[in-house]
């Protein structure tokens, strides 16, 4: 029987390991060797890798003769194709070993063997061919949404933005409207690197603004470390975060720290970066109760997205720069009628790190507890409730990091994170590049220095 | 034909032989003579009375190099894979024959698919994925070899050894 050819990323629901491929190996004495194993990674049109576990008889096999043979099966129809590929090399670090890695943890768990499963590496094998062996008896495949429609929609709604808070709503709205993602979250790298921060989620009953990851920590960290998607299938402990043990914890007990949003127990996580020009800029998050939610192409349509809106995200920050340097600094406005009668609002500062206390309750730290503090102790010396984004630039006592941060997103993550929290300090955006402090207690300033 | 000549004694034990019996994934492997190394799913299997030969259905339709790689050379392995429970064994012999398929094993290969809808049913497939992995449509024809060699498949710590006397 002629076998037509298939290509390779047609069939890349058969990698997802629903249903686990075989491999067929070949000893130098010509004894032939077949296995099941428990993954299958497609790299890109023309490679694929595999996990590699254990000192095996395959592996052995692989390494003296190349040349092996794959079973992989759809798992909504049994449509089973036949793979050609030769082994070129293992990778024990990389984007695609880190791929592998957190999806390994996942399918672990659901094997219920998480301590047997461990990657030692990823086997690249150049595929060769691709034939089907067993045909679908009918086109028994049910219509699942288009992803590119979906992408469509959500690229036009992304590019409509003009403000980095209305690029943030757009992308969440993205999610949850054009692709039905309920949970979700967007971070962004800070200027040292070394962290990302959270300035929008949906679905959490909060923002989590401010709530930090660090990098190489969970699906979020290694997505941002990588520079590549990390998508896990099943719930698995080792790239769960542990927010579970402060959850009804009292914030100022666990110090300077913001909990991460997030679902307690995930079923599926899909994390890509936000990059452009080489540059991370942070990273996406969706996440579901279900097992199995996101597939390949929600992988491809989230991660195009999300290159968008890297680029948009650049312009809008440089373009924010250049709009508010062109107006002048507003005029100090009168002072504003000190709301008297509430009781005062502590608000402490402490010089080490930029943290702000609001009655004791850690508020936020960095670049956007310096911003705070800076604008109420304008407001406590002079009344002003009136500012800039460009003085804020300006500012001697805000120490912006000389490249990469972003004050606009400081100032977003710190609006969020004071209406998270009720608090009586709030800001409000009253035009391009300019925003108002509403304060509905009288204040009472301190300061730690360094 | 020559006759098949079984090892003395089976590596197989009573364990092996249940598995055998049970609704098992199973798929065989063959290599040609430049060592190149092809596969495809079985549609069913029947392990002889002393556990010492084993007889294997594969669909005519998309077995066509494993057969003729098994009827030039006769080297061929096997897994059998338990899909709810992942437990695996693999058979290993050098003297695998072609031969017809007989009545009573397209019977065999029947059973074999109606049981293996119930087995991948429970994990939530559906029985359409059985019938087309497991479609006979075009024909079949069944492969006896000798069990020359029998090893451990399961994950985990003890997968890769070998069973039985040979060591």
């Amino acid at each position: 029987m002629a076998a037509a050819t298939v290509r390779l990323d047609a069939i890349r629901a058969c990698l997802e390991g629903t249903v686990p491929g075989v491999m067929a190996t070949c000893a130098p004495d010509g004894t032939p060797n077949v296995t099941v194993i428990s993954q299958v990674e497609y790299v890109d049109a023309g490679h694929v890798a595999l996990s590699f576990q254990f000192f095996s008889k395959t592996r052995r096999n692989v390494l003296a003769n190349p040349v092996t043979e794959l079973l992989v099966v759809h798992p909504l129809h049994g449509a089973t194709y036949r793979i050609a590929a030769r082994y070129l090399r293992t990778d024990t670090d990389g984007p695609v070993f880190e791929r592998m890695k957190a999806k390994l943890a996942g399918i672990a768990s659901h094997e219920g063997m998480a301590d047997v499963f461990r990657l030692r590496g990823a086997d690249i094998y150049e595929v060769e061919s691709v034939e089907q062996v067993a045909a679908p008896r009918h086109d028994t495949l049910p219509a699942s949404p288009n992803r590119l429609s979906a992408l469509r929609r959500a690229a036009l709604r992304v590019a409509a933005a003009t403000d980095l808070d209305g690029l943030f709503e757009a992308l969440l709205d993205a999610l949850a409207q054009d692709f039905g993602i309920g949970h979700a979250m967007l971070l962004l790298l800070e200027a040292g690197g070394g962290r990302l921060y959270t300035v929008a989620s949906r679905g959490y009953g909060r923002s989590g603004a401010g709530a930090e990851v660090a990098l190489g920590d969970g699906v979020i960290g290694t997505a941002a470390r990588m520079n590549t998607p990390i998508r896990i299938n099943h719930a698995t402990l080792e790239y769960r975060y542990a927010r579970t043990m402060r959850e009804g914890v009292a914030e100022a007990l666990v110090g300077r720290e913001i909990p991460l949003p997030g679902l307690a127990d995930p079923g599926s996580q899909l994390a890509v970066p936000l990059a452009c020009g080489g540059r991370l800029m942070g990273v996406l998050y969706a996440e579901s109760p279900q097992e199995l939610r996101f597939d390949w192409d929600d992988e491809d349509a989230l991660l195009a997205l999300a290159t968008q809106a890297a680029a948009q995200l650049g312009a809008l920050a440089g373009g924010g720069a250049a709009d508010d340097a062109a107006e002048p600094v507003p005029p100090a406005s009168a002072a504003a009628p000190a709301p008297a009668a509430a009781p005062p609002l502590r608000v402490c500062h402490y010089a080490a790190d930029d943290s702000v206390f609001l009655d004791d309750d850690y508020l936020i730290k960095g670049v956007a507890g310096a911003v705070l503090w800076k604008l109420l102790r304008d407001h406590a010396t002079s009344g002003r409730t009136d500012f800039s984004n460009r003085e804020l630039r300006l500012a001697p006592d805000i120490r912006l990091p000389e490249v990469g941060d972003n004050l606009e997103a400081r100032l977003v993550l710190l609006t969020r994170r004071l209406t998270d929290r009720q608090a009586a300090v709030q800001l409000q955006k009253t035009g391009r590049g300019r925003f108002r402090l509403c304060v509905t207690r009288p204040l009472r300033l301190s300061h730690v220095p360094r | 034909m020559p006759a098949i000549l079984p090892p003395p004694t089976s590596p197989l034990g009573p364990e092996q032989a249940a598995l055998l019996e049970r609704r098992v994934s199973i798929v065989v492997a063959s290599r040609d003579a430049q060592r190149r190394p092809h596969l495809m799913r079985a549609l069913g299997c029947r392990l002889c009375a002393d556990g010492r030969c084993m007889t294997l259905l594969l669909p005519l339709r998309g077995a066509a190099q494993v057969l003729e790689d098994l009827r030039s050379n006769g080297a061929i392995a096997a897994v059998f894979s338990e899909p709810t429970t992942n437990r695996s064994l693999q058979l290993k012999g050098d003297d695998a024959q072609v031969l017809p398929a007989t009545a009573e094993d397209e019977t065999l290969a029947a059973e074999h698919l109606e049981r293996f809808v119930a087995e991948i049913g429970e994990l939530g497939f559906p029985a359409s994925v059985a019938q087309t992995i497991l479609c006979a449509e075009g024909g079949i024809a069944a492969v006896r070899f000798s069990v020359r060699e029998a090893y451990e498949q399961t994950p985990g710590p003890r997968a890769g050894v070998r069973l039985g006397d040979g060591g």
